[in-house]
């Protein structure tokens, strides 16, 4: 037992600050659970009991995540009391963590159960998810999941706003493929991807610890809203006040006057043409800003744009910034 | 077929353009964005809070979801999930009944819900008893 634990802690360990308490009695238990967590990346200590665990608690917490066995002895040597229910030394040392620090990660192993609402815990434990299965599933998602919890909590107000901006304009971009879905849509959609690996490809969405989050939920929202957009389909049924109506001269009348034809979308093109002159004239004491957006709308790239107009890489920041800031919030410029 | 082709540039056009800004809004600084949502007559604490709100209650979905299964004794392949049009879907990696939820509403439907997994017991570690 004590050479395939000291294999195992020979292990490479990746340089992460990640670590982790667990706390369990059983060495099949703790080779398995030890193994997983490294697998993730997690530095582990370890503890065999209620006694121990708070010692080890004491001297090294907090932890990214303890993970705490339901049944552990109360200290070295005593016998696990299985009547004790539902304070277990398992459920007894989660809350002495817990009083310590009400903000600790934890996780509860209840392999003895066969689902989670067999399982008698104190009302205080009862957020705390459960670890029911041994099968290699539920660990790497709960991990996963405290782990996305962890950042969010780290995103600072900057982060959000900026977030949240850039995914009013990716909805924005959508025009009417967006269907009515807001930027918060879009952000809650990265979200669940990031948690579910739900996702266009095989691989998924789920998060690479080594990509900052910010970036890989702009990734994700960059992904998701060029999805609803391929999934929007043109041929979907107008509104009547969408179809454009022409008479014989070639004159244009309102949709409503008349039944609809089966023209293309009249209005929704006034409507973008309208909304491209808005944001030019918008700009139209700033050449600068009308180069850049100019160039925006024709699909050139920064460097083509500076290269274009002349333009200097701080000079292209600092209209860059002019321009959000007059398209921004206070224009309405990203709510739509 | 001219309005549909001019309908196509214009939207091809918006989209370039709002997905320029969607992307250059990443690069402003911390004192420029906070300034600006300011301007904007809105807290930006406020603001920022709200979307941390957002990303938050996703989380508490699928959290509720995964309570639901967990406590009829469902096991999810957490790699398992897949995205429909109508919403997320997945399979009971035990007993092959179908689950799957809406993000919009939080609705949950699928065979998994009528009642306790059947083969729950498959991957239990009778730790009471070997220790007895």
């Amino acid at each position: 037992m004590a050479r395939l634990l000291s294999f195992i802690d020979a292990r490479p360990q990746f340089a992460s600050p990640k670590s982790a308490l667990l706390v369990e009695n059983d060495e099949s238990l703790l080779i398995f659970l030890r193994t997983s967590l490294k697998n993730e990346e997690y530095a582990v200590r370890t503890a065999a009991n209620r006694e121990e665990g708070l010692r080890v608690y004491r001297d090294f917490g907090p932890f990214n995540v303890v993970l705490i066995d339901y049944y552990v002895p109360p200290s070295n040597g005593a016998k696990i009391d299985h009547c004790a229910l539902p304070q277990t030394s398992g459920t007894a040392l989660a809350m002495d963590i817990r009083e310590m620090n009400p903000s600790q990660k934890m996780i509860i192993a209840a392999f003895d159960y066969q689902n989670a609402g067999q399982v008698q815990r104190p009302p205080e434990l009862m957020h705390i998810p459960l670890l029911i299965d041994s099968s290699n599933f539920q660990l790497p998602r709960l991990l996963e999941k405290i782990e996305v919890e962890r950042a969010i909590e780290a995103l600072t107000p900057s982060d959000l706003l900026r977030l949240q901006r850039s995914a009013d304009y990716r909805v924005q971009s959508l025009g009417r493929a967006a269907r009515g879905r807001t930027g918060e849509d879009l952000l809650s959609e990265a979200q669940l991807r990031t948690l579910t690996g739900a996702g266009a490809t095989r691989e998924g969405r789920h998060w690479n610890k080594h990509v900052d989050f910010v970036w890989h939920l702009t990734g994700a929202m960059r992904s998701i809203s060029s999805c609803w957009k391929r999934q929007f389909k043109d041929m979907e049924p107008y509104l009547i006040s969408e179809i454009p109506i022409h008479d014989a001269e070639g004159q244009e009348h309102s949709p409503l006057d008349n039944v609809a034809s089966g023209d293309a979308a009249a209005d929704q093109l006034l409507i973008e043409k309208d909304e491209e002159d808005r944001v030019l004239t918008m700009f139209k004491d700033d050449t600068e800003a009308t180069q850049v957006i100019q160039g925006w709308l024709d699909g050139l790239t920064k460097d083509e744009i500076m290269s274009k107009y002349g333009l200097g890489e701080k000079q292209y920041a600092a209209v860059v910034k002019r321009i959000l800031k007059l398209l921004g919030p206070r224009n309405g410029g990203s709510r739509g | 077929m001219k309005n549909m082709a001019d309908k196509r540039n214009h939207d091809e056009r918006l989209e370039r353009l709002m997905n320029r800004l969607a992307e250059s809004v990443l690069g402003l600084s911390d004192e420029a964005i906070l300034a600006e949502t300011n301007e904007a007559a809105s807290d930006p604490e406020q603001e920022a809070e709200r979307t941390r709100l957002v990303l938050r209650r996703a989380s508490e979905l699928l959290d509720n979801v995964n309570r639901r299964l967990s406590n009829l004794g469902h096991t999810i392949n957490s790699n398992g999930w897949y995205r429909g049009r109508s919403g997320y879907h997945n399979t009971c990696v035990t007993c092959g009944s179908f689950v799957s939820f809406t993000p919009a509403t939080g609705e949950m439907r699928g065979d998994a819900l009528d009642g306790l997994c059947a083969q729950s017991g498959r991957y239990m570690i009778r730790k009471r008893e070997a220790s007895r």
